[in-house]
Formats: structure tokens, sequence, C-alpha cells
């Protein structure tokens, strides 16, 4: 903060005074843009059916009840959530294990092709075949209407891999080496010594990996025909614009949708602390070249 | 004459030094090799296995029993089809529109974050604003559907109560690209601001202090200083846009309803209707194919002029 001031110790002038403050409220009216949206959905998701019925947006709470939040757990939406984190559960898992056996080996100094193996990987940041050729494969391992549709292909994400790479090399090799002379296995390098000095980049792709697999929604679409094994994001979306294309059909109440939504949102909410702490040390481990 | 026996004797040697040390290398890395194998497979079969399944492009699948090749018949189709250049020309609206008026705000977003002098105002607009970032297109959507509705939602609600007339913003052909330029903006802006500050944030703090003692003021530090340090930065995240800027998809496909996909409809949410929901994958795959080459040449042309003016390639 020092840095930025400028002049004689102590002298601020006026503009600069002005430039502050206005400063100070245009990013403070940004950060409300982004909040107000998810504090109304949060009051509207407690409303009583009466405020919600009087068709006025709500932002002051007007009587407060768990009704929607009772009427959820009795309904298809309960499963629906279940099977949104089994599967997110089982997703990380299997892209933590790939990523962190994957980044450690491409981590090596002397690694054989390591230059090539890192253009491999890193070219399909950028090509990509399209979403149909994508689509085949899968149909063509058979894994249509399957879980683990949802769980393998979507499995590594390079740029998480890279952030495993990178933190990886920045381990002293001396360390390592000594393991290895010890006559340790690599993967009892890699789970004994590693790991446990990896812990906030193995926490914060953990997290990544969480979030984009209980986001996930474009691959449930595809994969998956069989509506029990729907996930959250597919209810909501379906909720939300069945009553969007039908106008005056008898919809479900805002209470009871923002209610849903709550429920699609609240593993990232709980982790958002956790996610914003990692975020930036994430991003800046991501900016190391090599 | 001995001598040439001798240099190519000495050369078959080192050759085969080089050899049996690469095989020395080999052997020790084995282990490490092993652990490759999963992740390398993994990238084979759903990265690179799809670039061949391109090559529906050229057959008939999934309009007959027998799959046969049918040359650049899907392409002729494909030109020839208003579907298709209404997507195209819908793609290239909208990642203009995003390109104009989202690209250049996390960068004005950021310098001015860095010039907040609040402490604690600094801390609480940091923590509010990445957090849509980690909602799906699905919750984003919701939220804008919500916000935006005809009767009660609070934008619909203030015009009205200023007088003017409500506006179907989800269903309104001249309103939904703002919807879907919007949405971006407020899904992704604050975490477009994060890579530019922890930029920022690793500028030596003694350049700052010598343009002081040079007497520049505060303007003159962002422009000569900072903005200049992001070049690279800038230059990254453009080239990243433009490589996915025709495969806007996800936002699209959640959000958009029949009355507006006239103007909404693009490459991606085309090949995925006609491949997937009406089973025309050759077709489909032809508009994949030709999205796919469209977005390498100007992911090659960006790298070339990245390297012409900043003097090094980002890939």
């Amino acid at each position: 903060m020092k840095r930025m001031n400028s002049g004689p110790v102590g002298y601020v002038s006026v503009g600069r005074k002005i430039f502050n403050i206005s400063n100070a409220v245009f990013l403070f009216i940004v950060s409300m843009v982004v909040l107000i949206p998810l504090l109304m959905v949060i009051v509207t998701s407690l409303s009583p059916d009466a405020v919600v019925a009087r068709e006025e947006y709500v932002l002051i709470p007007r009587g407060i009840t768990f009704d929607n939040y009772i009427r959820i757990f009795k309904s298809g939406y309960m499963s629906a959530f279940i099977n949104s984190i089994l599967v997110t559960v089982a997703a990380t898992a299997v892209s933590m294990l790939l990523t962190v056996v994957m980044g450690y080996a491409m981590a090596q100094k002397d690694l054989i092709g390591k230059k090539f193996l890192i253009r491999f990987v890193v070219a399909t940041m950028v090509l990509d075949a399209g979403i149909i050729p994508f689509y085949m494969v899968v149909k063509n391992l058979g894994l249509i209407d399957s879980y683990l549709a949802l769980i393998i292909p979507a499995a590594i994400s390079t740029y998480n891999l890279i952030l495993m790479k990178n933190y990886i090399s920045s381990i002293p090799t001396s360390i390592i080496e000594a393991a290895r002379i010890d006559g340790c296995s690599e993967l009892g390098i890699l789970f004994k010594i590693v790991l446990p000095i990896s812990i906030p980049i193995i926490a914060a792709i953990t997290l990544f990996y969480a979030v984009s697999h209980w986001n996930s929604y474009l691959n449930v679409v595809i994969f998956i025909n069989d509506s029990s094994k729907y996930t959250l994001q597919v209810l909501l979306r379906q909720l939300v614009y069945q009553s969007e294309s039908a106008i005056s059909s008898a919809s479900a109440l805002n209470n009871f949708k923002m209610a849903v939504m709550i429920m699609t949102m609240i593993p990232v909410l709980i982790l958002y602390p956790f996610i914003q702490k990692y975020f930036i040390s994430g991003i800046m481990l991501g900016s190391v070249k090599e | 004459m001995s001598t040439n026996t001798m240099v190519v004797a000495e050369k078959q040697l080192e050759k085969q030094k080089k050899h049996s040390e690469f095989f020395k290398k080999f052997k020790r890395q084995r282990p490490i090799l092993m652990l490759l194998i999963p992740g390398v497979l993994w990238y084979i079969i759903f990265k690179y296995v799809p670039m061949l399944f391109a090559f529906n492009a050229f057959t008939d699948y999934g309009t007959r029993a027998e799959v046969s090749f049918i040359g650049l018949e899907n392409f002729r189709q494909l030109f020839s089809s208003p579907g298709f250049w209404g997507a195209f020309r819908n793609t290239l609206i909208i990642s203009f529109l995003n390109l104009v008026f989202y690209f250049p705000l996390p960068i004005i977003l950021a310098l001015l974050m860095n010039e907040l002098i609040f402490t604690k105002l600094k801390r609480l607009v940091q923590f509010i604003v990445y957090i849509p970032h980690f909602f799906s297109w699905v919750v984003v959507g919701a939220i804008f559907t919500m916000v935006l509705a005809p009767n009660d939602g609070i934008v619909n609600q203030i015009i009205t109560s200023l007088g003017g007339e409500s506006i179907y913003f989800m269903a309104d052909e001249s309103w939904f690209r703002w919807v879907l330029v919007g949405s971006y903006m407020w899904r992704d802006v604050g975490y477009g601001t994060i890579i530019y500050i922890a930029t920022i944030s690793t500028i030596d703090v003694q350049l700052y202090d010598a343009a002081t003692v040079d007497g520049a003021g505060y303007w003159q530090k962002m422009w000569y200083i900072t903005l200049p340090s992001l070049k690279g930065t800038i230059a990254t995240v453009l080239l990243l846009t433009v490589a996915r800027i025709l495969l806007i998809f996800e936002q699209v496909l959640v959000m958009y309803i029949p009355p507006v996909y006239s103007v909404s409809e693009v490459l991606t949410t085309y090949s995925y209707t006609e491949g997937i929901l009406n089973g025309n994958i050759g077709y489909a795959t032809a508009v994949s194919l030709f999205t796919a080459v469209i977005s390498s040449i100007l992911v090659i042309g960006c790298n070339k002029i990245s390297k012409k003016f900043l003097g090094e390639s980002i890939i």
C-alpha cells in the first residue's frame, strides 16, 4: 500500500482524494452487483408462499420458513442431490489419483522425452476436436448411461496437472534422491515424501476438481439418458426453464426454485472460503513457466 | 584414409555410448515411466482419439445403417445451409461482443483494485467478486432468469417504477445477446481480475520507489510501470480467449430458449443439436471440424502476432 504514495510523505492532493473515494464507491457497487442477487436467492428460498405470490422481488426477509427445504427433502430433488454428491466424490478421487501420479512423473528433472510429453499435454489446451467426436469415443467405450461417463472422460484437467507438476518440480531433488538411494519405491516416495510436502497444492487442486465435477452439466446431458441418474444441475435447469418456455403453465413458486438453487450452490458456498484461500496461490504457482 | 576410419569408428563408439546411456537411463527411469502410463493413456483416449473420429465428417454416419465415405458432401451441405451460417454469424457476433466489452474489464478492475487504499474494503471486494466464477452456468442462468424475470424480477421492477415498460430479457431477440455478455461478465470478471492482480503483486516495489524519487505521479506509475508489466499476461489471456472464442457452448446451451434460438444458436450448440439430438453424426462432425480448423488458425495467427509485437510466443 505504501508504495502507491507519491510526493512528500503524508501529502495527498485533493484530486487524488476524490479519486480514492470514487474508486472505493465504484468497487463497492461492483461487489454489491455480485452480492445482491445471491442475497435475493437466499432470502426468497426462506420466504413463505404468501410472500412470494405477491410477485415482488424479496430482498429483506418478510417471514422465514424452512418449508421449501423440507419439500426438497421429500422430493426427487433429494436423490439428484445425492447423485451429485456421489459422482463428485468419486470423480474427484479419480482425478486426484491420475493428476498426482502423472504430475509426479512429469516433474522428474531428466525424464526421457520430457519436452515432448509437456507439448503432448499442453497442446490439448488449444486443440479440441469438438463435442461430437468426444461423444463418439465415450459411446464406443460403452459408457453411455453409466456414472463412469461422468467420472473418467473429465478426469484430468491439464491446467491442474501443470500446477501439480510445477509444484513438485520445486521440491529439492536431494530429498527425493536420498529416498531413492535408501531403496524406496517410486510410489513410496510419492506417497510418503512428496505428498506430505505438497499439501497446499493438493488441497487447492482437490477443491478445483470438486467444484468442476459438482458443476458439470454438459457431460450429464450428453452421456446420461436415464433420468433417475440425473444430477442436481440438470434438474435445476429443467425446473427453471420449463416454466420459462411455458409461461402460463402452473409452475413451482419462486421460493421452491430458489431453495433448489441453494442446494445446487451449497457445496460451493461452504467450500468458498477455502477455495478463495488457495485460489491466489494456485494462480501464482501456475504462472511459473518452465 | 586411416584417419577417416578412425573418425568413423570414433563416431560409432560415441553413438553406442549414447545408446547405452539412453538404455541405462531408461532402465533407471522405468518405474517412473510406468507411473506415466495411466495419464498418457487417458490423454490418448480422451484428447487424441477424438481427433481420429473427426474423420466422420467425410461420412454419412448416423443417417443410414451402413456408413459410407461421401467425401466433401457434408461440407457442401454445410455451406449451403442457412442454419449453419446463422450459427456462424451468431458465434462471431457474441464472441465479438465478449471480446470488446468483457476482455478489457478485468484489466481495468485489477488496476483500480490495486489503487484502492482502504485495506478492509479491498479485502471485502476481493472476497466477493470471485464467488460467481465457481457457480455452474445452470446456477448463473437461474440467477439471471430470476433477476430479469418480466413480473417480479428486480430489474424490471426498477424499470417499471421509473415509468418504463417491462422487458422479457430472456426471450427477447434484441436483448438476449446482451444477457449472454452480461452474465459472462457477472460470472467471470472477478476471476479474470485475479490473474492480473497476481501479476501486479510480482512487480518489484523498488521500481515504484525509484519512480517516486524521479517525481512520477500515480497515473504515470500506473501507465509506465504497472500496465507494461501486465503485457505478457494480457497476451496470454487474449490467446486463451481467442482459442475458445468459437467454442462458446455451455453458457448458451443452458441459457437459451426457443424464442431466442435465432440470435443465439452458435456453432457448438448447432453441432450438438444436429449430432446428438437429431443423430446426424457425420454432418455434426463436419461442423465440429470446421470450428476446430478456424479456431486453430486464430490461435496460430494470434501467436504469430504476439511473437512479432512482444518478442515472445505464448505457446
